[in-house]
């Protein structure tokens, strides 16, 4: 037993020691430790010399009971056998065992203490419980990974390895090692330590395939059992090994809309009631009631008159101040305008053309200032006048000749020549003014007769803007053109009145009574033989239109009335349906007729046939003709001689005739506005002073001062000094209206008994 | 002491005078205030003695009127400071001694 026992022990060291290495190895393991030992030793003495010179001597301690030894002893080879036995371990231990009634060996107990046991989790894939999990959750069928797989098959390989290493180990003796292993099978569970347990497992399981191949039976067995339950192995889900599967929608992008309404506003208000306060609150409330209602009272009395009347007293305190700087502010722009004229001034008054000495029977006119008014531009003058009262100052009627273009809005303006840049006075219309006429005992007083037929009298001293009389109605007017107005004597209750020729073939006579007209038909101016015979056996009697008029001047019943048909009329006042004389003056309107300021007797006129005429009162035939080459607007007797006279035509020509001078020429002609632009309208001579202002179709009054020839006195004859010079005219046109008639003296018709004796 | 009485007999006369409604303060519309000043008076008339019952019967009728959430106070004597919905108070005097408050405030 003893010697078993040894060789058991020695076995188990090989292993432990040599892993399983033959016998031969055996000595090698024991020579290693002697050198070990060896060179240990020498490490304790010579070799220090050598290797650690340069270390400081290290002084090696021995133990003062260390034995001395001989070199003998030393060389001595001492065996030494390292075992696992613990020699602590008392193998023969016994109990006494009841049951067997003897005293029984206690199992040896082994060199490990167990400290902890604990179950694990993890299977062993080849363990039949891995087999029936993985049968168990066969389902989810996955190809293994190969990682797994791999491991699978090293292990396998391992094993196969294994098996044919112990193999060789027990192949020296296959009998014996059989032998040893049915001993160890039967001894072993008694004396081996429990804590080898895999290892007898193993070298169980390695004995019983030796067996089985000792058997006969072939050591594959196993390794080929091993794949075979791998191909039905199905995959072990653990947190390592794992596939997951998942789809990701799209998801929709949000969107938060939201409003907020505003609060409805909020106010703060807060009172106290108390008894006291609300009898406050009524009181001041009626109180305000009351005030209201006398308030109210007020109104309806008369408080508002006083208020107007306030109002009116104030307008009128401006007013009146208003005027009084007017006044100043006027005469500061006369002095003005004074300075800037200076020269046209110096010979508006004092200017002679000294050429005049030189030349014979020839004048020429200067021209002074030009009167306009910036806010008429385009109307033709119709009339102009000189006020009887201020010879400087002259009226200018603005209308206009064009029938087809008839404006609607005309004015009166009037000019003085102390200050040509503006008017005086402005009135302005909504019809052309065609003509007008200042009263010469009331010079404030203006009539103007207007295109549609209306009159009106202005009164210039105030308020003139608006007119004193206007013509309203339909029946209350000329229902044509007003040609010619003329203020006539006052009537026998002192009634003023004015009369008024028109197209319409009819005078009027027109007296101003308290507030509106009086209107008197003069005259109707029917066309001798000039009855039609209507459709039906109606007759109508054509009317003549008339275009102008002219009183007589010295007998107020007496007028001149020219039509246009070329007619001029003498009628009388007191004779309404008959005339007193027709002049088959013209072939086209005649356009003005003027009497002769010193004899009475003789008028002269003008036509658009383009001749002038001088006629003799109840003459039939004209004393002179002038044709003055183009339509003649405006004729006129100079105030200051009996032969001298003034015409203007269209084509912008002033004409100055002095029949004393000469019969047949005028002694001045002067375009005065060019030809192609501008036609003359009207002129009329300053009854003081030797100048002339000739109107045309753009609104402008010229001036033009006669030259020393064309204004000649005549001088008195050496026996007949005391003579005056307005007798002296007289008898220059006697001459010299003695010497025409001579001519067609047959011609002469006796004098009816209505003219006036000539 | 019997001038003393006979004064504010006199007094008393004036101030019965002043029995029409009188409003204090308002920023409603002319015709809801109208309507408003002439439902007060009713109710207030209907329960003169009674101002609570007037006060919910004012209340009542403006909240269907004009919409919910109408206060009304009635009495003779009492203090308030409101914050009310522009354009919704009515704060009137009636029969000489008694307010009334109408606000809106939601």
């Amino acid at each position: 037993m003893p010697n078993k026992q040894l060789q058991q022990q020695q076995q188990l060291q090989q292993r432990l020691a040599g892993g399983g290495a033959g016998g031969d190895r055996r000595k090698g393991s024991k020579l290693k430790i002697k050198s070990v030992s060896k060179s240990n030793i020498k490490d304790g003495g010579g070799d220090a010399d050598d290797f650690d010179a340069w270390i400081k001597s290290r002084q090696l301690l021995k133990p003062d009971d260390q034995l001395e030894l001989t070199e003998a002893e030393l060389a001595e080879e001492v065996t030494r056998v390292l075992t696992t036995t613990n020699t602590n371990v008392i193998h023969n231990l016994v109990v006494y065992s009841f049951k067997d009634s003897a005293f029984v060996q206690v199992p040896i107990a082994g060199n490990t203490v167990t400290l902890m046991q604990m179950e694990g989790s993890a299977l062993h894939i080849d363990s039949d419980e891995a087999k029936i999990q993985m049968e168990e959750m066969g389902e989810i069928g996955y190809p293994l990974p190969t990682l797994t797989g791999s491991f699978i098959e090293t292990e396998v390989e391992d094993r196969k390895s294994r098996i044919p290493k112990v193999e060789e180990e027990e192949e020296e003796g296959e009998e014996k090692a059989a032998k040893q292993a049915k001993e160890a099978d039967e001894e072993m569970p008694e004396e081996e330590l429990e804590g080898e347990e895999e290892e007898a497992v193993e070298e169980g399981a390695a004995d019983a395939e030796a067996a089985a191949a000792e058997e006969g039976g072939e050591t594959a067995g196993a390794p080929t059992a091993a794949p075979a339950t791998g191909g039905r192995k199905r995959k072990l889900l653990n947190q390592f090994n794992f596939c997951e599967r998942s789809a990701l929608t799209y998801t929709n992008p949000r969107r938060s809309v939201e409003t907020q309404t505003i609060p409805p506003p909020r106010s703060q208000y807060g009172a106290n009631v108390l008894q006291w306060k609300i009898y406050d609150s009524y009181a001041e409330d009626f109180e305000q009631q009351q005030k209201e209602k006398e308030k109210k009272d007020d109104k309806r009395g008369g408080h508002r008159k006083d208020v107007g009347a306030k109002k009116l007293d104030k307008a009128a305190e401006a007013e009146l101040l208003n005027k009084k700087y007017l006044k100043a502010w006027q005469i500061l722009e006369r002095m003005i305008n004074q300075n800037i004229y200076e020269e046209i001034a110096n010979d508006y008054r004092y200017w002679e053309d000294p050429a005049d000495e030189y030349r014979e029977q020839e004048g020429t006119l200067l021209p002074l200032w030009k009167f306009n008014y910036d806010r008429i531009r385009k109307l033709s003058v119709t009339d102009l006048l000189f006020n009887p009262m201020y010879y400087d100052l002259f009226a200018v009627c603005y209308g206009s000749h064009e029938f087809m273009k008839q404006p609607n809005e005309g004015a009166i303006c009037f000019f003085t020549v102390k200050n040509p840049s503006y008017p005086d006075y402005i009135i302005s219309t909504e019809s052309g003014v065609m003509c007008c006429d200042i009263h010469p005992t009331y010079p404030f007083l203006v009539a103007i007769g207007m295109y549609d037929g209306s009159v009106a009298v202005y009164n210039l001293r105030e308020n003139y803007e608006k007119p004193l009389y206007l013509s309203v109605g339909v029946h209350n007017k000329h229902s044509e053109c007003a040609w010619e107005i003329k203020w006539g004597p006052d009537m026998a209750d002192g009634e003023i009145n004015f009369y008024s020729v028109s197209t319409d073939g009819r005078v009027f006579n027109w007296v101003l009574m308290q507030n509106d007209f009086m209107i008197t038909t003069i005259t109707t101016l029917f066309l001798t033989n000039g009855i039609v015979e209507g459709p039906d056996g109606t007759e109508v009697q054509l009317r003549s239109c008339g275009s102008c008029m002219k009183f007589h001047p010295t007998n107020p019943e007496i007028y001149l009335v020219g039509t246009e048909e070329g007619l001029i009329y003498k009628c009388s006042i007191a004779y309404s349906s008959k005339y007193l004389m027709t002049y088959n003056a013209h072939h086209l309107t005649v356009y003005r007729i003027d009497f002769n300021r010193y004899n009475s007797n003789i008028f002269i006129s003008c036509s658009g046939d383009w001749r002038v005429k001088v006629w003799e009162d109840m003459r039939p035939e004209p004393l002179f003709i002038f044709d003055l080459g183009s339509s003649v607007g405006d004729v006129k007797w100079a105030p200051f001689s009996s032969t001298v006279f003034a015409a203007c035509t269209n084509e912008g020509k002033v004409f100055v005739f002095d029949l004393n001078v000469n019969k047949y020429k005028p002694i001045c002609v002067q375009a005065v506005v060019p030809k192609r632009k501008n036609k003359l309208t009207r002129l009329v001579f300053n009854e003081n002073l030797p100048f002339l202002i000739v109107g045309d179709d753009k609104s402008t009054v010229t001036s033009l001062k006669l030259s020393p020839n064309l204004r000649l006195m005549v001088k008195p004859p050496k026996k007949q000094q005391y003579l005056d010079q307005n007798t002296l005219q007289v008898q220059k046109l006697d001459k010299l209206l003695s010497l025409v008639r001579e001519l067609p003296n047959d011609m002469i018709v006796p004098d009816a008994p209505t003219t006036t004796k000539s | 002491m019997a001038d003393e009485g006979a004064n504010p007999e006199k007094e008393a006369e004036k101030k019965i005078v002043h029995t029409y409604p009188l409003v204090k303060h308002s920023d409603m519309n002319e015709e809801m205030r109208t309507e408003a000043i002439e439902m007060s008076i009713t109710a207030c008339e209907k329960y003169s003695s009674n101002y609570e019952q007037a006060a919910r019967v004012i209340k009542e009728t403006m909240d269907k009127k004009f919409g919910i959430y109408w206060h009304v106070v009635v009495g003779e004597g009492f203090g308030f400071e409101v914050s009310y919905e522009t354009k919704n108070i009515l704060y009137l005097f009636f029969g000489g001694n008694l307010a009334i408050l109408l606000w809106k405030c939601s």
